[in-house]
C-alpha cells in the first residue's frame, strides 16, 4: 500500500505533502504508486477532483472524520478524509499495490521515512518494481474498504491531527502558510509507520 | 452558485476563432458545415436527420414518457448555471445533448425489414443509378418515418413517436453471418476506429481543419465525433443468435411492372424466403411478415396494367401489399424537382469504410445520388404505410399473443413453479417431455450454441426485443427478468450477457422507474453480470463495448447520483481497454460530460463534480496530445478551463504545484503542435512570439472579466499570495488558443 498525505487549507491550497508506503507486513515504508514516475501528478490530481466529494461529505456528515470519500478507479486510488474545525482538510490517498507487479526491484533504502527535505513533495520515491506485493492479504494493505483499514485511517488521522494543532499552535506559523516544521514530519512519518 | 460572484457573468475561456462567441458558432454550424467541410458526413448526416424532426423539447408535451418524467421540469429550474447569459446556449446545449443522444440509442434498436427484389426490379433501379438496387433506394427513407407513429403498449395504451424508423437490409446479406462467424473478434471495433480515424485525419489537416475545430467539436457532451462513434458502435451488430434485433421483422418482397409472371415471380420469391436460398437459419424466427411491393415504372409502362395487377395482389395476399410508382429514368442534379436521397446514419464500420466512395469533384453532392421528387413521395408514403399499417401493429400483435402464451404461463404461480422443479428435475411436470437433468432446459444446442426459434427461451427473448423496439420498456424489461435465470441454468451465456444488458437498458429507458438509490444499485449489478458474461465467458469485446458505452449514456441521462455510476462504467471501459486509442480519448471526454453534468445542490456551492470533470477533460487533451490531435486537445483543454473556472478561484491557477507544472506543460506543448500543425515553425521566434502577442493583449481584455467578477464578491478572493505570484506567471499562458 502506498499513501500520500496532504493536509489543505480551506482555500485548498496544500500546506504540507508527504507519500510513503506501508511498514506493516514486512513493507519498507517507501511509497510505490502505480503512475510512472512522469506521471507523479496524478496524486495531486486525484486528491484534488476528490475535493468535490469532501465538500459535499462534510454537509452530511457530523464527524470531523469522513471516512473513505472516493476513489479514482483506473488506479484503484481511495481517498479518506478528514475535517478540522478551521477549515483544513487532510486527504490521504491510498493506493494497494498492484497484484501483479513486473520484476521486483525493491527500492535499495529500507527503513520507513525515506522521505527527505521538503522541497521534493514526492521524496522521489516512486520505484519501478512492486516488492510491496508481498503484503500479505490480511493486512490493512490488501483491502482499503474494510472497517480495520477505516479504523487505522481514524487512529492516523487523530494523531496526525494532534499534531496540527500544536503546530498550528506556534507562534511563528502565521494561517495559510506552508508546514515545514521538521518536527511535524516527522511525527507525521511516524504515525504513518505506526498506524498504516 | 448563487452568489453574486457566480451569477455574473464568467468569460468563457477564448475559442479558437476570435470574435465568434461559442454560442453562435454552435447554432451557425450545420449551414456551414455544408461548404467548409462536405466529407463530414456525420455532421451532414446531423443536419438532415436534425432537420425533418423538431427539436425534442418542443415535443416534450406531447410525449407522456417525457412530461411524465419529474426529472425534467426540476432540472432545468432548479441549475443555476442555466441563468449564465455567456454560458446560456452551451449548457442548454448540453441538456438537449443527453435527450439527443438518449434518442439516438432509441433508435438504434429499431425493427429490421428485409428487402428482397425480384432481378427486373433491382434493374428499373440500377436504372436510376442505385447500384445496390431496390434495398439501396429505400434504405435511407426507412430510418426516419415522416410524422407521428402511434404504438400501443401491452396495456393499450397509446403513445406517439415521433423518431420512429426501420432498418431495410438485403436479406441475402443479413443472414450469411452464422453463429461462430466473425474470427476476428475485435474487427469491427477495429473498423469503428479506422473511420474515426478517416473522420479525423480530414478535419485535422492543415488547410481544412483548422478552419473551424470549434464547430467540429462544439460541446464535448454533443460531440459529432462521438456521436459517429457512438452510432457505430449501435450499428456494429448483426444478426446473432442471441438477440432478435437484427433478426427480419418482415420483408419486403418485390416485382416490378416490367416482370411477365408477376404472380409467380411472388409466389417463387416467398418460396425463396421460406425455404430457398434466403431462407433464415435456425435461430431466426421463420415466421416474419411477408409485404408486397409492385414497383411500378412510371416513364415506360401503363398504370392501368399496374393497377389491375395490384388489385389481383391484393386479393391473393390481402392488406400488406403497396404499389409503388417510380420513375425510372435517370435523375441528375440539374433536373428541376431533384432532390438528393438522404445518407443512411446507420451505416455499419466496415460499409462506412469500404462502402462508399468519397466524392472527388463534386463537393456539393457529397457522392450521393439524385432521384425526382415525386420518387421520394412515392418512397416516403411507401414506408409509412408499411410501418404504421404493417409492420407496427404486426408487432404489437404478436408481442399480445406471446405474452400471453408463453409469458404469462411462465408469470404466473404456475409458471414459476414450473420453471423451480426444472431446476431439480425429477418432478418436473409432464407437460414438458424435454427436460434432462441438471437444471438445464434442454432447448439449448450446446453444440453450436444457440436456441432454436421455436424453444420458449427464444420466443420469450423475441417477444422482449420486440416489445423493446415498440418501446415498450416496462414489458420488456420485466421479460428478460424472466429470461436471466433460464439461460444462467442453461449455461447460455451470451444469451445471458444479453438479458442482463437489455433488462438493465430498458429499466433505464422505462420512464416510472426513476433514479432511486436502490434502483440504480441494482442495475450497476446487472450490468456487471452482463459484461463479466461478454467479456470474461464469451470474450465478446464489440457487445462488452455497446453494453457499457450504453449503460453510461443512459446513467448519465438520468441526472442526479446516476452520474456517478455513469462515470465509473465509462472509466471500466478504459480500464479494460475495450476502446482503442481513439476512443480513449473520447470516453475521457465522455467522463468529463458525466461529471460535468451533476450539478450542485440548489442555493449551495457544493455537490457538483466540477474537479472530476476538469481533470477529466485534461486527460482527454493529454491522451489527444499524443494522439497527435491538437486541436481537439486544445478544445478538451478549453473545457477544462471552462470546468475548473468555479472551482479555481479567479486566477485560474491550481494551488498544487505539480499539477499547475503539469497543466503549463501540457498547455504550452498543445500550442507547440498545434501552431506546427498549421504550418508555423515554431521554432521561428518571432513568429511564435508574434502569434503569442496577439494574445497578450486579448488576454488583458479577460483577465479583467475576472478582476470584475472579483470586485464584486470580495469573499471568494480570499487568496494567498503564491495564488497572486501565479497569476502573474501564468498571464501569458493563459489563452494561448488564441493562436
Amino acid at each position: 500500500m502506498s499513501y500520500y498525505f496532504t493536509i489543505l487549507s480551506p482555500t485548498d491550497v496544500p500546506l504540507f505533502n508527504i507519500a510513503f508506503g506501508t511498514s506493516k507486513s514486512g513493507g519498507d515504508g517507501i511509497a510505490r504508486f502505480r503512475f510512472p514516475d512522469t506521471a507523479q501528478y496524478m496524486n495531486q490530481f486525484i486528491i484534488h477532483s476528490s475535493l468535490d466529494m469532501v465538500e459535499e461529505a462534510q454537509w452530511m456528515n457530523g464527524n470531523m472524520y469522513l471516512k473513505h470519500i472516493d476513489t479514482y478507479p483506473p488506479a484503484s486510488a481511495y481517498i479518506s478524509a478528514f475535517l478540522t474545525p478551521s477549515g483544513a482538510r487532510f486527504l490521504l490517498l491510498h493506493q494497494p499495490p498492484h497484484a501483479a507487479g513486473p520484476n521486483a526491484n525493491a527500492g535499495g533504502g529500507g527503513g520507513g521515512g525515506g522521505i527527505g527535505g521538503s522541497s521534493s513533495i514526492l521524496g522521489g520515491s516512486f520505484a519501478a518494481g512492486s516488492s510491496a506485493a508481498r503484503a500479505s492479504a490480511s493486512s490493512i494493505a490488501a483491502n482499503p474498504t474494510s472497517p480495520q483499514t477505516e479504523e487505522a485511517v481514524r487512529q492516523f488521522m487523530a494523531e496526525v491531527y494532534e499534531n496540527y494543532v500544536k503546530t498550528v499552535m506556534n507562534p511563528f506559523y502565521r494561517q495559510g502558510m506552508e508546514i515545514r516544521s521538521a518536527v511535524f514530519r516527522s511525527r507525521v512519518t511516524a504515525a504513518g509507520r505506526k498506524w498504516l | 452558485m448563487t452568489s453574486p460572484g457566480d451569477a455574473a457573468p464568467v468569460k468563457p475561456p477564448p475559442s479558437f476563432s476570435p470574435g465568434v462567441p461559442r454560442g453562435a458558432s454552435k447554432t451557425r454550424y450545420p449551414n456551414q458545415r455544408r461548404d467548409s467541410s462536405p466529407s463530414l458526413d456525420a455532421d451532414l448526416a446531423e443536419s438532415r436527420v436534425a432537420s425533418p424532426t423538431p427539436p425534442l423539447s418542443a415535443t416534450t408535451s406531447e410525449l407522456p414518457i417525457r412530461s411524465a418524467s419529474p426529472r425534467t421540469p426540476s432540472f432545468r429550474s432548479s441549475t443555476p448555471q442555466l441563468a449564465r447569459s455567456s454560458l446560456g446556449s452551451p449548457v442548454d446545449g448540453r441538456f438537449e445533448g443527453s435527450e439527443e443522444i438518449r434518442s439516438l440509442i432509441i433508435r438504434s434498436f429499431s425493427p429490421v425489414v428485409g428487402v428482397y427484389a425480384s432481378a427486373d426490379t433491382d434493374e428499373l433501379v440500377r436504372q436510376k443509378g442505385f447500384a445496390g438496387g431496390f434495398w439501396q433506394l429505400i434504405r435511407p427513407f426507412g430510418e426516419t418515418i415522416p410524422g407521428k407513429l402511434v404504438i400501443r403498449d401491452s396495456v393499450g395504451a397509446s403513445r406517439s413517436w415521433e423518431d420512429y424508423g426501420v432498418r431495410f437490409v438485403d436479406l441475402g446479406n443479413n443472414n450469411q453471418s452464422p453463429p461462430e462467424s466473425s474470427g476476428g473478434r475485435s474487427s469491427p471495433l477495429a473498423h469503428a476506429e479506422e473511420v474515426l480515424e478517416k473522420q479525423l485525419g480530414s478535419l485535422d489537416d492543415p488547410l481544412g481543419g483548422s478552419l473551424y475545430p470549434k464547430d467540429f467539436l462544439g460541446l464535448p457532451s454533443t460531440s459529432p465525433l462521438y456521436k459517429l462513434y457512438l452510432r457505430q458502435l449501435l450499428s456494429i451488430a448483426s444478426a446473432t443468435p442471441h438477440e432478435t434485433f437484427r433478426h427480419p421483422v418482415a420483408c419486403v418482397i418485390a416485382i416490378s411492372s416490367r416482370n411477365t409472371a408477376p404472380l409467380e415471380t411472388l409466389r417463387r420469391l416467398y418460396a425463396d424466403t421460406n425455404n430457398g436460398d434466403k431462407r433464415v437459419p435456425d435461430w431466426i424466427h421463420p415466421e416474419y411478415l411477408r409485404y408486397y411491393v409492385l414497383v411500378h415504372d412510371e416513364d415506360r409502362d401503363d398504370i392501368t396494367d399496374s393497377t389491375k395487377l395490384y388489385d389481383q395482389m391484393k386479393r391473393h395476399f390481402g392488406l400488406h401489399c403497396h404499389l409503388l410508382r417510380l420513375r425510372s429514368n435517370q435523375c441528375v442534379v440539374t433536373d428541376d424537382d431533384s432532390v438528393q436521397v438522404p445518407e443512411c446514419e446507420w451505416l455499419s464500420p466496415s460499409e462506412r469504410l469500404y462502402g462508399r466512395t468519397e466524392p472527388l469533384v463534386d463537393l456539393d453532392t457529397g457522392g450521393l445520388p439524385h432521384v425526382f421528387e415525386s420518387d421520394v413521395m412515392a418512397i416516403k408514403a411507401f414506408v409509412r404505410e408499411l410501418v404504421a399499417q404493417s409492420v407496427v401493429p404486426y408487432m404489437e400483435n404478436r408481442v399480445a399473443v406471446w405474452n400471453d402464451q408463453v409469458a404469462s404461463r411462465r408469470r404466473g404461480i404456475s409458471g414459476r413453479f414450473m420453471s423451480m422443479s426444472r431446476r431439480w428435475a425429477g418432478f418436473g411436470s409432464g407437460s414438458r417431455s424435454s427436460l434432462t437433468s441438471g437444471g438445464a432446459s434442454g432447448n439449448y444446442d450446446t453444440a453450436h450454441g444457440y436456441y432454436k426459434s421455436d424453444a420458449p427461451e427464444a420466443v420469450l427473448r423475441k417477444m422482449a426485443d420486440f416489445a423493446f423496439m415498440l418501446r415498450d420498456w416496462k414489458l420488456s424489461a420485466s421479460t428478460y427478468e424472466l429470461l436471466r435465470s433460464d439461460y444462467a441454468n442453461d449455461k447460455a451465456w451470451k444469451y445471458h450477457a444479453g438479458a442482463y444488458e437489455m433488462s438493465a437498458v430498458s429499466m433505464l429507458l422505462s420512464p416510472s422507474s426513476m433514479g432511486t438509490k436502490v434502483k440504480i444499485d441494482a442495475i450497476d449489478q446487472m450490468l456487471e453480470t452482463a459484461s463479466y458474461s461478454y467479456l470474461t465467458r464469451c470474450s465478446d469485446a464489440p457487445n462488452t463495448l455497446r453494453c457499457l458505452t450504453l449503460a453510461m449514456e443512459l446513467l448519465k441521462s438520468r441526472g442526479g447520483s446516476a452520474v456517478e455510476s455513469a462515470a465509473k462504467w465509462a472509466m471500466r471501459v478504459m480500464d479494460q481497454g475495450l476502446a482503442g486509442s481513439i476512443g480513449q480519448g473520447l470516453f475521457s471526454e465522455r467522463i468529463s460530460a458525466c461529471y460535468a453534468a451533476r450539478n450542485a445542490v440548489p442555493g449551495m456551492k457544493w455537490g457538483s463534480r466540477r474537479r472530476k470533470a476538469g481533470m477529466w477533460s485534461v486527460f482527454a487533451a493529454d491522451l489527444w496530445l499524443r494522439l497527435g490531435k491538437p486541436s481537439l486537445a486544445s478544445a478538451a483543454l478549453e473545457e477544462a478551463e471552462r470546468l475548473y473556472a468555479d472551482v479555481l478561484q479567479g486566477d485560474g491557477a491550481f494551488s498544487m504545484p505539480e499539477m499547475q507544472t503539469f497543466i503549463d506543460n501540457l498547455r504550452h506543448a498543445v500550442k507547440v503542435e498545434y501552431l506546427e500543425a498549421r504550418g508555423l515553425d515554431t521554432r521561428d521566434e518571432t513568429a511564435t512570439a508574434a502569434a503569442l502577442g496577439t494574445e497578450e493583449t486579448s488576454e488583458q481584455l479577460d483577465r479583467r472579466k475576472n478582476r470584475k467578477s472579483l470586485v464584486v464578491n470580495p469573499l471568494d478572493s480570499g487568496l494567498s499570495p503564491t495564488q497572486g505570484m501565479r497569476d502573474n506567471d501564468n498571464a501569458a499562458d493563459d489563452d494561448f488558443e488564441r493562436a
